[in-house]
């Protein structure tokens, strides 16, 4: 294990320049985001279908707080084979085809555009700038696999792979300054690329499915085999094993 | 005339963080709110920054509570100048409209509002409210039905048509209502009272088992509900009245009632406890006990 004395110097130049540096170029892609974003117009039928889908979500979790009565009346609007709502109701669905679909089409060339493209030029710039050195050491230990990775253009087979090159401080600060844009930008920023990532991974969980019909689907089958056990069979006689507390209610 | 600044001795921080509170708390004190907004709006218009349009709003709306037109006037005034082409600023326009009874003029602002934004929800709640100010129930009812219709989730709008249904005495359908709340809040205790009311009114030996079930359920969820107190033994005795139970039913529900009378008089006595008139109001909690007893008929 070697330990290594740094120049303080790289302290100075290298490693409060990029913290600076990737702040600013995120402040700044919030900035563009805001400007080149545009109002995303809301279709009625689709706010209703997921409310509806909600609904019957709800009636599944919190039904058996219902009298048995009034769950068999819900679930029957929503599953009877005839005029259920499940069943009745078709969507017409057109596929959007995201390389012929013109506003999904600009959308993701925005949001390639903001946050892919400085990414690779600032990751570019100071790998050619700030190469051939150690910049940092991370706190805790790592394998030999890490080394290709974490210390580009530094050819020491010998050296630590705690040790890591200027290139992945600048990675771990693109992550790492997230919680600093909530403090300065406010909550939900553009500049929050983890979470960007994130969007476009789990992306159809959130927004409506563009299938309706499949999500009304996969909703009948769950409400079908949901079965009513009311919550309140005993509750006279749970609430009756003890006084009541009336703590705070005579001030 | 002393301002609230003086009167309570409170910084202007304070009250701005009041109003929020009682903002995010949805509360309906407006005649506090417009005393203490009137004075942030006055003297401390600049140090507020950009909380000062929410404020307007929040001012401008208790304003109309207390029939300050001026108030409400000037607030608006900002408002559009400030966001020139804005739905929300619109609808405050409509509810000032409203609240001068130009029903007609506020209609059509609001229509104008849902063609530029089908999905508006204020807009439609808003005409809805209309129809309810000017007595136009059964109206009101339809309207809000096709609304909810489309807005399925909206909780507002469906404690809102239960209370519609009570006035018009629709049990029937302000009990669904009161399920669709129960069923989206499962742990609000004042759902599963009102619902619990709403059987009890209904009558008939099923309604009054399920209310007294709600009542327990509503003690259960908080118990200090004192009208779910009374409630559960209203319905007990109500069932243990009627001649149509088994000896079983009848003996359990005897049970509940005494159970829920002695709380009652335990609640009556820690309420008196250190007064002097305690030995009488616990007698006179004891007399009213007696008397709502349910004789058969």
């Amino acid at each position: 294990m070697a330990h290594l004395l740094l120049d303080s110097s790289i302290r100075l130049w290298v490693v409060l320049p990029i913290v600076f540096i990737t702040f600013i170029v995120g402040v700044l892609r919030h900035y563009v985001t805001q400007l080149l974003h545009n109002e995303k117009k809301v279709d009625l039928q689709q706010v209703s279908d997921s409310q509806v889908l909600l609904r019957s979500r709800i009636l599944r979790e919190n039904g058996k707080y219902l009298p048995k009565q009034s769950f068999a009346m819900r679930k029957h609007y929503f599953n009877n084979p005839e005029t259920g709502f499940f069943k009745k109701v078709k969507r017409k669905v057109i596929p959007k085809n995201p390389m012929t679909d013109t506003s999904m089409l600009t959308d993701m060339m925005k949001g390639n555009l903001t946050n892919v493209l400085p990414m690779i030029l600032i990751g570019g710039w100071i790998n050619w700038a700030f190469s051939g050195f150690v910049t940092t050491k991370v706190p805790f230990p790592l394998t030999l696999r890490f080394k290709p990775m974490l210390q580009r253009g530094i050819e020491l087979l010998s050296l630590d792979a705690s040790w890591v090159s200027s290139a992945s401080w600048y990675f771990l600060n693109v992550f790492g300054l997230r919680s600093m844009y909530t403090l300065i930008l406010g909550q939900d920023n553009a500049a929050d690329q983890s979470r960007i990532m994130q969007d476009q991974m789990t992306g159809a969980a959130m927004a409506m499915p563009p299938d309706p019909n499949k999500a009304f689907k996969s909703e009948w089958e769950a409400l079908e085999i949901v079965e009513h056990r009311w919550a309140l069979e005993n509750v006279e006689e749970e609430l009756m094993c003890q006084d009541l507390n009336f703590r705070g209610l005579f001030s | 005339m002393s301002s609230i600044s003086e009167l309570y001795d409170v910084t202007w921080e304070e009250m701005r963080d009041k109003l929020r509170k009682w903002r995010e708390e949805n509360f309906r004190n407006s005649e506090q709110i417009v005393d203490v907004g009137e004075e942030l709006i006055n003297e401390h218009a600049s140090k507020l920054g950009d909380d000062i349009w929410i404020i307007y709003e929040q001012v401008m709306i208790a304003a109309l509570d207390c029939s300050r037109d001026d108030l409400a006037w000037s607030c608006l005034q900002e408002l559009k100048r400030q966001f020139p082409d804005s739905h929300r600023v619109k609808r405050l326009a409509g509810m000032r409209l409203e609240a001068l009874e130009r029903y007609e003029d506020a209609n059509k602002l609001y229509d104008s509002i849902l063609q530029d934004d089908p999905t508006n929800t204020a807009a439609r709640k808003r005409k809805i409210s209309i129809l309810r100010a000017q007595g136009k129930s059964s109206e009101a009812i339809r309207e809000l039905n096709e609304y909810l219709e489309q807005f399925v989730g909206d909780q507002e709008a469906w404690h809102e048509l239960s209370e519609l249904y009570i006035n018009e005495h629709d049990y029937a359908k302000a009990a669904f209502c009161l399920e669709e709340l129960m069923m989206t809040n499962p742990h609000n205790h004042l759902y599963c009272e009102q619902y619990g009311e709403v059987k009890y009114t209904q009558g008939g030996l099923e309604n009054l088992e399920l209310a007294r079930k709600y009542f327990a359920q509503a003690l259960k969820l908080n118990n200090r509900n004192m009208r779910a107190l009374f409630g559960l033994y209203m319905s007990a005795s109500h069932v243990a009245a009627s001649p149509k139970v088994s000896a079983k039913v009848k003996k359990d529900n005897v049970k509940y009632a005494a159970w829920a009378a002695s709380q009652i008089s335990r609640a009556y006595q820690m309420a008196g406890r250190g007064k002097k008139e305690n030995k009488c109001s616990v007698k006179a909690v004891e007399e009213m006990l007696e008397s709502m007893q349910i004789t058969m008929s």
